[in-house]
C-alpha cells in the first residue's frame, strides 16, 4: 500500500484525481498501469476502484440499486452474491431499501467503500476512506485492506490519520505544496524521522 | 435583510462565474444587441406579424422565464441538505445561524427578481430604447413594456415560487394548486364565469396604454391587481415555508433492476436510463417538469384565446405555431433532467459525460413525446384545424429533438449556468431564433398561402434535421474530455 500524506490543501486529493482520469492535469503526465490516465481516462476507471473525499452516492438510489447500478454498468456476474457480500461486511441489509439522501454519512462511506471494490480490482484509490466510520469499521476496513494487499491488490492511500497509515502503508511520500518533499519506503522514511507524524511535522514545517 | 441580498447577489454571480469566468458580464451586452437588432428589423417583421402577436410573445416569454426562475423554491432541501456536492449555499445558513429560512428564502427571491431583471430585461430595455430614435417607438411605450414585462416576470416567479413552496409542504397541495391554476384558466378564459382580466393583469396593463390604447384607469387597476397579486403569493410562500428536516428513513422498493429492464430498447443505454427515469420517480421531478412544461403551454394558449377574443385584438396563432413552441419548450425539460442529481458520482465510474447527455436526450424522448403529442392534438380540435394537424405535428417532433440536441450539444450537463456564457448564449440565440422565427412567420401565412408556407416549413424541418444529425454526432467530440464536476 503506498500512502500519500500532506497537510490541507497540499494537493494530495488533486493528484488523486488526476491519477483516476477524475481531472485531466494541465502538464506533465499521467500512467496507471502503464496505460495513459490522459488519453484513456475510461480504460483505467475500467481496472480501478476509487473512494472519494467525499461520499456522494446518487441522491435518490437504495442502497442496494446504487451498488447494483454500479456492477451493472462494470458489467459484473453474479450480482446479487457480491451485493450481499458487502452488505454482510458492513452489515447493511437493514439499510437495502433506504435511497442514499437519508443514509447516515457512515453508512454512505460504508457504500463508497463498496462500490470502489464490487468488481474485484487490482487497484484501488482510497482519499481518507475511514474517515465517517466509527471505530469498529475503521478496524474492520483496516484488516480487510491488510488481507487485500496480501492477497495481490494495491492501494494508493490518502489519509490524514497517520497512525492508521503508519500500520498499513509499506511505501509513502509527503507532499507540500504541490511537490513531493519525501519520497520512500516507509520504514526508510520512519528511520530518519522516528515517526510519521514527527517527520510529516518537520517536513511540512520546513516546506512551509 | 439588505446585507444578506448583497451577499447572495455576489454568490449568484460567483456561481455564474465559475464556469464562464469574466464572460459572463458580456451576456447583458449580447441581450442588448439582440434587442436592438430586432427592434431595428421590426418594421420588416411586422410585415409577416402584428405588433400585439410579438407583443404577447415577449410578455408570454417573461413569464415563462419567470416561472423557470421562480422554481428555486423546489430546490429547497437540495441547497439545504448540500445536494450539490461539494458546494454549499446562503440559503442554507439557517442550520448553522440564528436566522430563519423564511428570511434566506425571502431573500433568494429578491436576489433572483433583481439578478435576472438586470441580467435580462434591463438590457433587452435598453437596447429598444436605444434604437427608439430609428424606429420611431415612443419612449413612453418602451417604458411601459418594461413595466409590463417586470410585472409578467413576477408573477411568473411569484407563481412557481408559491407552488414549489407548496411542493415542499405536499404532494397533494402542489397538485390542487397546479389543478386550480389550469381551471381558473379554462373557466375565466373559455366560460368566462368570471372576468378574465384578472387573471393575466400584465397583459391587460400593457394592453390599455399606447400603442395599443389610451385607457389609463383600466391600466392602473391592471397594475394594482398586478402588485396585489404577487405581493399576496409571496406574502403566502413565506407564511406557507416549512422544511421537514426530522431525519426520515424513506424505504422504497428496488426498481431499478425493473426499470433496467423495461428499457433494454435504449440498449447501452439502459442502465444509465433506467437509473435516471428511477431518479424521476423518487424526486419528483416529473411533476416539477409539468408544471414548468404544461403551465406555460396552458398559459400561451389562453393568452393568445384572451387577447384574440377579450381584448378583441387579432393574433392569429395556429396549430402548426403551437407545435414549434411545444419544441422550443422542450429545453426546459432538458434544463430540468440536468437539475435532478447531482452527477459528481459518474466520475468515479467508467462512463462519460457524451454517454450521460445521450442517455438524458433518450429520457427526454420518452417523456415528451407523449404530452407534447397529446397538446398539439387538443390545440388542433379546439382551433378547427385538425386538417393541418400532420404537419403541426412533424414541426413538434422535430423541433423538440433539434432545440434539445442543441442545447446538449451547446451545455453538456450544465444547461442553466452555460446559458449564462456569452459565447454559448450568442449560438443559442442564433441557433433557437432563427428556425423559430422562420417557423412562426411560415406559420402565419398557412392559410393565406398553403402550398408556399407547407413546403417552405418542410424544408425548413430538413435543414434541422441535418442539423441535429451533425450536432448529434459533435456531442462526442465536444464532451468526452470534460470531467463531471466542470
Amino acid at each position: 500500500m503506498f500512502g500519500l500524506f500532506g497537510p490541507n490543501g497540499a494537493g494530495k486529493t488533486t493528484l488523486l484525481r488526476i491519477l483516476t482520469g477524475q481531472l485531466e492535469q494541465d502538464s506533465g503526465s499521467a500512467s496507471v498501469m502503464g496505460i495513459d490516465v490522459k488519453k484513456k481516462p475510461m480504460d483505467v476507471k475500467k481496472l480501478i476502484g476509487i473512494v472519494p473525499e467525499v461520499e456522494s452516492p446518487p441522491t435518490y438510489l437504495t442502497s442496494y440499486e446504487y451498488l447494483y447500478f454500479v456492477a451493472k454498468i462494470r458489467n459484473i456476474d453474479d450480482i446479487d452474491r457480491k451485493i450481499g457480500q458487502w452488505f454482510d461486511f458492513f452489515e447493511l441489509h437493514d439499510s437495502k431499501n433506504v435511497i442514499c439522501r437519508d443514509l447516515s454519512k457512515g453508512m454512505r462511506q460504508k457504500l463508497m467503500i463498496a462500490s470502489a471494490f464490487i468488481h474485484e480490482p487490482k487497484l484501488v484509490f482510497l482519499d481518507e476512506p475511514f474517515i465517517n466510520l466509527d471505530p469498529i469499521y475503521q478496524r474492520k476496513l483496516r484488516e480487510f485492506l491488510t488481507e487485500y494487499i496480501d492477497g495481490g491488490g494495491t492501494a494508493f492511500l490518502c489519509s490524514h490519520i497517520l497512525e492508521i497509515a503508519e500500520k498499513l502503508c509499506d511505501k509513502a511520500a509527503i507532499i507540500s505544496e504541490g511537490k513531493i518533499v519525501a519520497e520512500g519506503s516507509l520504514k526508510d522514511l520512519v528511520r530518519e524521522g522516528g515517526h510519521l507524524e514527527d517527520l510529516f511535522m518537520r517536513l511540512v514545517k520546513k516546506g512551509g | 435583510m439588505r446585507t444578506l441580498i448583497r451577499l447572495m447577489l455576489k454568490e449568484e454571480l460567483r456561481t455564474h462565474t465559475t464556469y464562464s469566468g469574466q464572460r459572463f458580464f458580456t451576456f447583458p451586452i449580447v441581450v442588448f444587441i439582440f434587442a436592438l437588432i430586432l427592434a431595428l428589423f421590426m418594421e420588416r417583421l411586422l410585415v409577416e406579424a402584428s405588433l400585439s402577436q410579438l407583443m404577447l410573445l415577449a410578455l408570454a416569454s417573461a413569464f415563462i422565464y419567470g416561472i423557470g426562475v421562480g422554481s428555486f423554491g423546489f430546490m429547497g432541501r437540495q441547497y439545504i441538505e448540500k445536494r450539490y456536492g461539494t458546494q454549499n449555499y446562503i440559503v442554507a445558513m439557517p442550520s448553522l445561524l440564528p436566522i430563519t429560512y423564511r428570511k434566506t428564502f425571502l431573500g433568494l427571491y429578491i436576489r433572483d427578481s433583481i439578478f435576472y431583471i438586470l441580467l435580462v430585461l434591463v438590457p433587452a430595455v435598453a437596447g429598444l430604447l436605444v434604437a427608439s430614435p430609428f424606429t420611431g417607438f415612443k419612449i413612453t411605450s418602451i417604458l411601459f413594456f418594461f413595466v409590463a414585462a417586470v410585472l409578467s416576470f413576477q408573477i411568473g416567479t411569484s407563481i412557481s415560487f408559491f407552488g414549489s413552496i407548496l411542493y415542499n409542504r405536499s404532494s397533494l397541495a402542489f397538485i390542487t394548486f397546479t389543478s386550480v391554476l389550469i381551471a381558473l384558466v379554462i373557466l375565466g378564459g373559455a366560460l368566462k364565469v368570471f372576468d378574465i382580466q384578472l387573471i393575466v393583469p400584465a397583459l391587460g396593463f400593457e394592453f390599455s396604454l399606447p400603442p395599443f390604447a389610451a385607457d389609463y384607469q383600466s391600466a392602473l387597476l391592471f397594475l394594482t391587481v398586478s402588485l396585489a397579486m404577487i405581493f399576496a403569493l409571496i406574502g403566502l410562500s413565506i407564511a406557507l415555508m416549512k422544511f421537514n428536516f426530522i431525519v426520515r428513513d424513506s424505504r422504497h422498493e428496488s426498481i431499478l433492476p425493473k426499470y433496467i429492464e423495461m428499457f433494454s430498447l435504449s440498449k447501452s443505454y439502459k442502465n444509465l436510463v433506467g437509473k435516471e427515469f428511477v431518479d424521476l420517480r423518487r424526486s419528483g421531478t416529473i411533476g416539477k417538469m409539468s408544471f414548468s412544461f404544461i403551465l406555460p403551454l396552458v398559459f400561451l394558449s389562453f393568452t393568445s384565446w384572451f387577447v384574440n377574443t377579450g381584448l378583441g385584438i387579432e393574433v392569429g396563432f395556429n396549430t402548426v405555431f403551437y407545435g414549434a413552441m411545444v419544441g422550443f419548450l422542450g429545453v426546459l425539460l432538458y434544463s430540468w433532467l440536468n437539475n435532478v442529481d447531482s452527477a459528481d458520482y459518474y466520475s468515479l465510474i467508467p462512463v462519460t459525460v457524451p454517454q450521460v447527455i445521450r442517455a438524458r436526450l433518450i429520457v427526454f424522448l420518452f417523456l415528451t413525446l407523449g404530452i407534447s403529442t397529446a397538446f398539439v392534438v387538443i390545440i388542433s380540435i379546439m382551433n378547427n384545424e385538425v386538417d393541418i394537424l400532420w404537419l403541426a405535428l412533424l414541426v413538434m417532433f422535430i423541433t423538440s429533438i433539434y432545440m434539445v440536441v442543441m442545447t446538449a450539444y451547446l451545455t453538456g450537463l450544465r444547461t442553466n449556468t452555460f446559458l449564462f456564457d456569452m459565447g454559448i448564449m450568442g449560438r443559442f440565440a442564433i441557433m433557437s431564433f432563427l428556425p423559430d422565427v422562420c417557423l412562426t412567420i411560415l406559420s402565419f401565412s398557412l392559410r393565406t398561402d398553403p402550398l408556399f408556407s407547407a413546403s417552405s416549413i418542410i424544408l425548413v424541418l430538413a435543414i434541422l434535421i441535418g442539423t441535429t444529425i451533425i450536432l448529434l454526432k459533435g456531442i462526442e467530440t465536444k464532451w468526452r474530455r470534460t470531467g463531471f464536476d466542470i
